[in-house]
């Protein structure tokens, strides 16, 4: 009987891929920054914007890993034990990503970058009742503290959650300790779902993200917001899944597990449509002007094309090519598929901000991925940095051995 | 590799020790029985508020809509909220059946079937309403797109009305032959023990001749993979598209995009709390408490919270953009004929709160969710606050709108509209009682196929398998050095 391998070793190969990424990113930045960052204020929007996009993307994409083990702790699921320490390890970019977003939201309404965020003329709300309206939740007070604590807790409760986690690697549990560790942590994943409910089910999408379009509102928003991270979140879990399986890693881990994985990322996108097109619809049905502003330059204007690519990359081709049990357990096409499906969320991301940054043109160009090459690298380089300062098996987790026979 | 294993720091899904056998014998006997008292009286009075639902119906096609206090402006009252309440109850059987299969929730084994009966009745109720609201019932068949010899009339295809009359008959249909497909191995079962011919004979009928061969199963899997896949979509439909009704309008409390998946989330709600209202008095009075465990009433006490706590984040959310969108018809609707307690209506947007969001959290605590009675109180609470719910949604909206000349008076139901809603209540429980009288309440084929891996007795065997390390557990091949292989799968 081989001994497996539990312990990641971070091939040079991938640190220099990492690096080369970041290089180029940081490479982008700067052009940006002397190109863009500098100019008139609408070029200082769209590079800020820019950036702003996809640090926020990349934040809640890696905070749907913790969401993910915590709603499978709760529903006290066996199945992913076997591969839980990848989620986990993702999980860890939350306080790094989010740092960054911090930092940028935090300039942005500090340096009171009003072509971002509308509401932050002083002059524009003081004479628009609308606006003076809603400063009591659009202001830069309170976008600060709740954005502050988003984070910060997302961080603090993840990282509790994971710290837990350890318990399972140093010795077995019996019939005591066994239900007081399940106990704990569905504890501990109750607390971050509620707060992940609370910030991502519904304030943080409108102070980040819906309040970009100052006046307009849509209760949907974010759990569209939410679909959209979290189908991208399972996406990427499926592809670090796939690289270690390639490495020789998670021997426990298998077509069944991935089979599983799988029918996530075709639920899920099934889903995110399912939102999408019921904000739509119900948008597009009543015709009501101060809601169909948001729509109007996505479907009519220079956002045609992006509009229609969202829906082909993020609905269709999930839904063909995802429906059959035999792609959901091809390690090659679901890779195929996570790829897709998280750059086509990028793109959603991408229009989301962008769409109401810039109306009159679509700016989608070398700096966007440049940017994403960026956060593409950080994830990889730091994921990876995470993945090896554990061992790779919960070795003693009372539901691993479910795990290990699972099959769908 | 096919191994039998499961933690054991997990209940078992069936107590004692029991063989197939004892399986069948449990779960039949009160059909081979002769039906209790308490089954007589129980019977009698749903069939009682039947019949006076009945001369409800009577009244209002007789004498027209008039016999209900509908008024201007408030033209959907009771009557719509009753359609809307009884279509979410209806969600809970197929969602059980279906995505707690995709899921693999392997307690939905013990109250699938009573979930998807409940389902069926649910949508039977249900549908009352829209079609005697027509008043002139006898054209009820207009609502139907058929080629027709009156010229360029046709249904509108752009009213949401139409799409539920779709979208409701495409859901009864598929749960009606999920819920059958699923009882023929079970009607065959009951079949072979007939003691009599007539029995025999009809069970015999209503079984389609199962027999049991492995070619009979393979179709039955297949049909029911089938049948889950396309429930799915069509759980999420049906009340998507009821949520369009309002929706889709520009009536201020009604044209919210977050309406489609709230109404799904608040069906679910509804739904597990009529199984959980059921499955409590089943298990007692039918002596089922090794089927529909502490574990399964915990199971559903937790979709409970979960799908309550997702309403009231929907109900905070609409709440807050009543507000945040600085609409003042919006904000009007929200914030004064619904949140205002000291509003005409403002009584049942607080009833609503209290029991579907504040009244369910106390199953975050375990004792709360395993103790019956607080499970059976809450069951009945929750219905009521679903029923507030559409009750807040439809009156609140409809009785002060645009135009304040229009505000319309008071309105509360006539004898005949309540009268009616009872009448369902008599439908929904004379088709259940009898259902438990000449159906297995729980799925016997399924419980059998759970019952090698999470019976308690077979749990005991694999206790040894706890201390095993999980590489020699892993490397153990086909189970035989290891694992007792039965080999009944």
């Amino acid at each position: 009987m081989s001994s497996i391998k539990e312990q990641f070793e971070i091939p040079a190969k991938l640190k220099t891929w990492s690096y080369a990424l970041i290089g180029v990113g940081l490479l982008a930045l700067i052009v940006g920054f002397i190109t863009k960052g500098r100019g008139t204020e609408e070029e200082q929007a769209v590079f800020i914007g820019t950036i702003m996009y996809n640090t926020i993307f990349w934040t809640l994409v890696t905070n749907a890993s913790m969401f993910f083990i915590c709603i499978t702790t709760l529903a006290m699921g066996g199945w992913q034990q076997s591969f839980r320490r990848i989620p986990e390890a993702i999980s860890t970019m939350v306080p790094i990503f989010g740092s960054i977003t911090v930092v940028v939201l935090l300039y942005v309404v500090f340096s009171g970058n009003h072509h971002i965020y509308h509401w932050l003329d002083t002059n524009a709300v003081a004479s628009d009742e609308i606006l003076k309206g809603k400063s009591g939740f659009l202001n830069v007070k309170f976008f600060t503290i709740w954005t502050l604590l988003a984070v910060g807790l997302w961080s603090l409760l993840g990282w509790r959650m994971r710290q837990l986690s350890n318990e399972a690697d140093v010795a077995a549990f019996n019939g005591e300790t066994g239900p007081s560790f399940i106990w704990r942590n569905t504890v501990r994943a109750a607390m971050f779902t509620v707060w992940f409910a609370l910030t991502v089910g519904s304030t943080v999408p409108w102070l980040w993200l819906m309040s970009l379009d100052a006046h307009w509102y849509s209760t949907m928003y974010s759990w569209y917001t939410f679909a959209s991270s979290f189908v991208s979140g399972m996406s990427l879990i499926a592809l670090w899944v796939i690289y270690m399986k390639n490495k020789g890693y998670l021997e426990y881990t298998n077509e069944e597990h991935l089979h599983d994985l799988g029918k996530f990322m075709f639920a899920f996108s099934i889903f995110w449509t399912y939102l999408w097109f019921s904000q739509y619809m119900l948008i597009w049905y009543s015709n009501q002007p101060e809601e169909t502003l948001y729509f109007k330059h996505r479907v009519q204007g220079v956002y045609k094309g992006i509009f229609f690519l969202n829906l082909i990359i993020n609905f269709i081709c999930p839904l063909l090519i995802l429906m059959k049990r035999s792609t959901k357990r091809n390690y090659t096409l679901v890779t195929f598929m996570a790829v897709l499906i998280i750059f086509g969320h990028w793109i959603d991301f991408y229009q989301m901000v962008m769409g109401s940054i810039s109306k009159e043109h679509v700016t989608l160009g070398w700096l966007d991925f440049g940017i994403l090459s960026l956060f593409v690298g950080l994830m990889i380089l730091f994921v990876a940095k995470a993945l090896a300062k554990k061992p790779l098996i919960v070795k003693y987790h009372p539901f691993l051995k479910e795990s290990i026979i699972h099959h769908t | 590799m096919h191994l039998k294993y499961e933690s054991q720091l997990r209940e078992p899904l069936v107590y004692g020790t029991k063989t197939y056998h004892d399986v069948t014998e449990d779960i039949v006997r009160p059909i081979e029985a002769k039906p209790s008292k308490l089954w007589y009286i129980g019977f009698y009075i749903a069939v009682a508020l039947l019949l006076f639902g009945i001369y409800s119906i009577y009244r209002d096609v007789t004498y027209g809509i008039g016999q209900w206090n509908l008024n201007k402006t408030i033209g959907w009252g009771w009557d719509i909220t009753n359609f809307v309440w009884w279509v979410g109850i209806g969600h809970a059987g197929t969602l059980i059946s279906a995505i707690l299969l995709l899921f693999r929730q392997g307690w939905r084994t013990g109250v699938n079937r009573a979930a998807e009966a409940m389902t069926i009745f649910a949508v039977m109720c249900a549908g009352q309403f829209p079609i005697w609201h027509m008043g002139r019932v006898w054209m009820a068949f207009f609502v139907l797109p058929y080629a027709n010899t009156r010229g360029p009339l046709w249904v509108n295809f752009n009213s949401p009305l139409l799409w539920d009359v779709f979208a409701i008959s495409t859901y009864f249909t598929v749960s009606l032959l999920f819920w059958y497909s699923g009882l023929l191995p079970d009607l065959a079962t009951v079949r072979d023990r007939a003691k009599t011919k007539l029995r025999k004979h009809l069970y015999g009928v209503a079984s389609f001749g199962w027999t049991g061969s492995t070619k009979h199963w393979q179709r039955h899997e297949s049909l029911s993979l089938v049948l889950a896949g396309l429930s799915t979509p069509l759980v999420l439909s049906v009340h998507t598209i009821v949520s369009f009704d309002f929706a889709t309008s520009v009536v201020p409390g009604w044209h919210t995009t977050i309406f489609p998946p709230y109404f799904v989330a608040g069906a679910i709600f509804s739904g597990f709390a009529m199984v959980q209202s059921l499955m409590v008095i089943i298990r007692k009075v039918f002596g089922m408490e090794d089927y529909i465990t502490m574990g399964h009433i915990e199971a559903m006490n937790k979709v409970i919270v979960l799908t309550g706590s997702i309403v009231g984040v929907a109900y905070l959310t609409e709440l807050f953009m009543g507000w945040y969108s600085q609409n003042k018809y919006e904000g009007y609707t929200f914030w004064y004929s619904r949140a205002n307690l000291f509003s005409p209506y403002g009584w049942s947007y607080w009833g609503m709160m209290a029991c579907n969001v504040l009244s369910p959290q106390i199953f975050w605590f375990r004792k709360m969710r395993r103790n019956l009675f607080v499970t059976f109180f809450m069951s009945v609470i929750v219905n009521i606050g679903m029923w507030f719910e559409r009750f807040v949604i439809i009156v609140t909206s409809l009785y002060r709108d645009y135009l304040p000349s229009a505000w319309s008076v008071y309105y509360s139901p006539s004898i005949w509209e309540i009268g009616f809603y009872l009448g369902t209540f008599g439908l929904f429980f004379t088709c259940f009682f009898l259902f438990a009288k000449y159906f297995p309440v729980i799925a016997i084929a399924e419980i059998k196929y759970v019952l090698k891996t999470t019976g308690e007795s077979y749990k005991g065997k694999m206790g040894h398998l706890e201390h095993v390390p999980a590489e020699v557990f892993a490397h153990s091949g086909h189970g035989h050095t290891i694992v007792e292989n039965d080999g009944a799968n």
